[in-house]
């Protein structure tokens, strides 16, 4: 019940008994309420007129970072006696530093500011609304408002540089790049011997099978290097990444994906990221630091979900891909993912997986016990049969234990694919 | 804070033993006992910083004080007592508010204005009051219940307006 009228009643309830009992000092007894309740209404406060400034030191930081927030409220209307004054935060981000509410005496045409610092996981934070509660000096009449404001924090997801990792799609894009195109021209790898052509250098001229054919002059051929398309699956399906007591290895799949896109983009190509979660989200192809801040602002917002429509792979829309481009998808794997996968690499796709190892991960959060080890050992070799056949179907396997950072893994791994040669 | 509080807790000792005095004066031992717990559960209660228990203490404070007056007690000590009730019932919800203040707020601020402000109202309302209990004017019961009538319909529309006002 609203004071005001808490207070309305009793003084209602006194003057009838100072009525019925035809006594002026129950009457008497409400003077110093009806004063109380004319004084606050009095000073009821006016419509708010505020002028709400909020500026952040950075728009873009990595998990956990803290940003300052400042807020500048103007009053443009009369003056309130109190106000309570809160930036409404989305969850999780939270408070580390200072308070987001503050209650203050605002008179006309004065100001308040206050900063405070927040910090927060990886998301897109839209910081859209400040809450505000002005009420007399006895708190008898309130006024509240949600005042608009204008703000945005990117909580992006940190970003492991990676070196050159080395991807051979069929068909490669006309610009030059650092991906062997399969075709000669000028590049550094030898790609074969065709015959002398003017323009040719002299130093391109291979003299030893010149020798044996009197007739012409040969020249070595290099293959050319371009850049290429890539298209980058995230997968965020709820069955894949959820694991008992909370523990998701969907940030895992996001830090990887952040690097992948990064190193991707500095090696020129053209790169697009499907989210294959609850949802579908495509971020189009494209090149450059524009695009990493595209895909970084996708990632920063994606998300794992159910779903019973995109429980399996089979709705990855092949048609946004370019025809023989690589395709990198990043998923911890179940089984009914085998068929998938090899249909891709069927239909000219230069496929990769990178898999975050589901079974290490849940093994660190179990209790050492024999039946634990026994059926760990049973999913190991459930997940190693499937990556061998994957392997098998040329689709080029990183198994990621999540304990060592992304970038060791990835390096260690591209490590032995040179060392076993292109083998695509 | 620190003045609130205080201001608070000399209230609601100012309120019960203003009305127990009251009853005590004309040997109402046991109402006496009644008033004394009253303030204590609401000491209590203000410690464990039960912010409800304000309304139905004030409410039982004033019903105490208006049985006093009707029963012929000293009506100065009813008066004193329910006005002191009103304040603890108000600083209880204003304490409540300051609580949501940030630590670099101007607390102190806000709780010497509104306790001037209080204590201003607190002494104008006991006087127009005691002037009203002091002050005897024959009116016919007719003309009392008019008067009573128009109170309490202008009040209904300043509460309801005011209620309008703020959506």
């Amino acid at each position: 019940m609203s004071r005001s009228i808490f207070l309305g009643l009793l003084v209602y309830l006194l003057l009838l008994w100072g009525l019925a009992s035809v006594r002026g000092e129950l009457l008497a007894l409400t003077a110093p309420l009806v004063l109380f309740l004319l004084i606050g209404f009095w000073r009821a406060p006016h419509e708010m007129k505020l002028d709400i400034q909020r500026t952040l030191s950075a728009e873009r930081v990595a998990p956990g970072a803290p940003v300052t927030v400042t807020l500048t409220v103007t009053n443009r209307g009369a003056t309130l006696d109190e106000v309570l004054l809160e930036d409404v935060l989305p969850p999780p981000l939270s408070v580390t530093d200072g308070s987001n509410r503050h209650l203050v005496h605002l008179p006309a045409g004065k100001s308040a500011a206050w900063t405070y610092t927040v910090s927060g996981p990886r998301g897109y934070y839209p910081l859209a609304e400040v809450r505000a509660e002005a009420s007399d000096l006895f708190g008898l009449s309130r006024r509240e408002g949600v005042l608009e404001t204008s703000g945005q924090l990117f909580i992006l997801p940190p970003i492991l540089r990676l070196r050159h990792i080395p991807i051979r799609p069929r068909r490669t894009r006309v610009y030059a790049g650092s991906i062997p195109a399969r075709a000669g021209g000028a590049g550094v790898d030898f790609f074969g011997v065709r015959e002398y052509r003017d323009g040719d250098s002299p130093r391109a001229i291979n003299w030893r099978v010149s020798a044996r054919h009197t007739q012409a002059l040969f020249a070595n051929e290099y293959e050319q290097e371009r850049v290429s398309d890539v298209g980058i699956v995230l997968d965020g399906r709820e069955r894949t990444n959820h694991f008992g007591g909370g523990r998701s290895l969907f940030e895992h799949s996001v830090s990887a994906a952040a690097a992948l896109a990064d190193a991707f983009l500095n090696q020129g190509n053209r790169v697009g990221l499907l989210l294959y979660s609850n949802y579908l989200q495509w971020t189009l192809p494209g090149y450059g630091k524009l695009q990493r801040e595209r895909i970084l602002h996708t990632l920063s917002q994606a998300h794992a979900g159910p779903s019973q429509v995109f429980a399996d792979l089979d709705h990855i829309p092949t048609k946004l891909f370019s025809a023989q481009s690589q395709i990198v998808v990043v998923s911890p794997l179940t089984a009914d993912d085998l068929e998938v996968l090899i249909q891709l690499r069927a239909r000219g796709y230069q496929v990769m997986v990178v898999s975050p190892d589901p079974v290490s991960f849940e093994l660190q959060n179990l209790r050492p016990r024999a039946e634990v080890a026994l059926a760990a050992r049973v999913v190991r070799l459930e997940r190693d049969l499937l990556l061998r056949r994957l392997q098998r179907a040329g689709i080029r396997i990183l198994d990621w234990n999540v304990l060592q950072p992304f970038d060791q893994a990835m390096r260690r791994m591209t490590g032995r694919w040179h060392a076993g040669g292109a083998g695509w | 804070m620190v003045t609130t509080r205080f201001a608070l807790f000399f209230c609601l000792l100012g309120a019960a033993l203003s009305l127990a005095w009251g009853y005590f004066d004309v040997g109402l031992q046991g109402a006496v006992r009644w008033l004394i717990g009253l303030g204590a559960l609401w000491a209590f209660a203000l410690v464990r910083r039960w912010s409800w228990f304000s309304a139905p203490g004030f409410f039982a404070s004033l019903a105490a004080a208006a049985a006093g007056l009707w029963l012929g007690l000293a009506p100065g000590w009813m008066l004193a007592g329910a006005l002191f009730a009103l304040l603890v019932w108000d600083l209880t919800d204003f304490e409540r508010r300051l609580r949501l203040a940030a630590e670099g707020d101007d607390v102190n601020g806000l709780a010497r204005v509104h306790l001037t402000r209080l204590s201003l109202v607190a002494l104008i309302g006991f006087a127009l009051a005691s002037i009203a209990m002091i002050v005897r004017v024959q009116f016919s019961f007719e003309w009392a219940a008019l008067m009573v009538l128009v109170a309490a319909l202008g009040l209904s529309q300043l509460i309801g307006w005011m209620r309008r006002g703020q959506r």
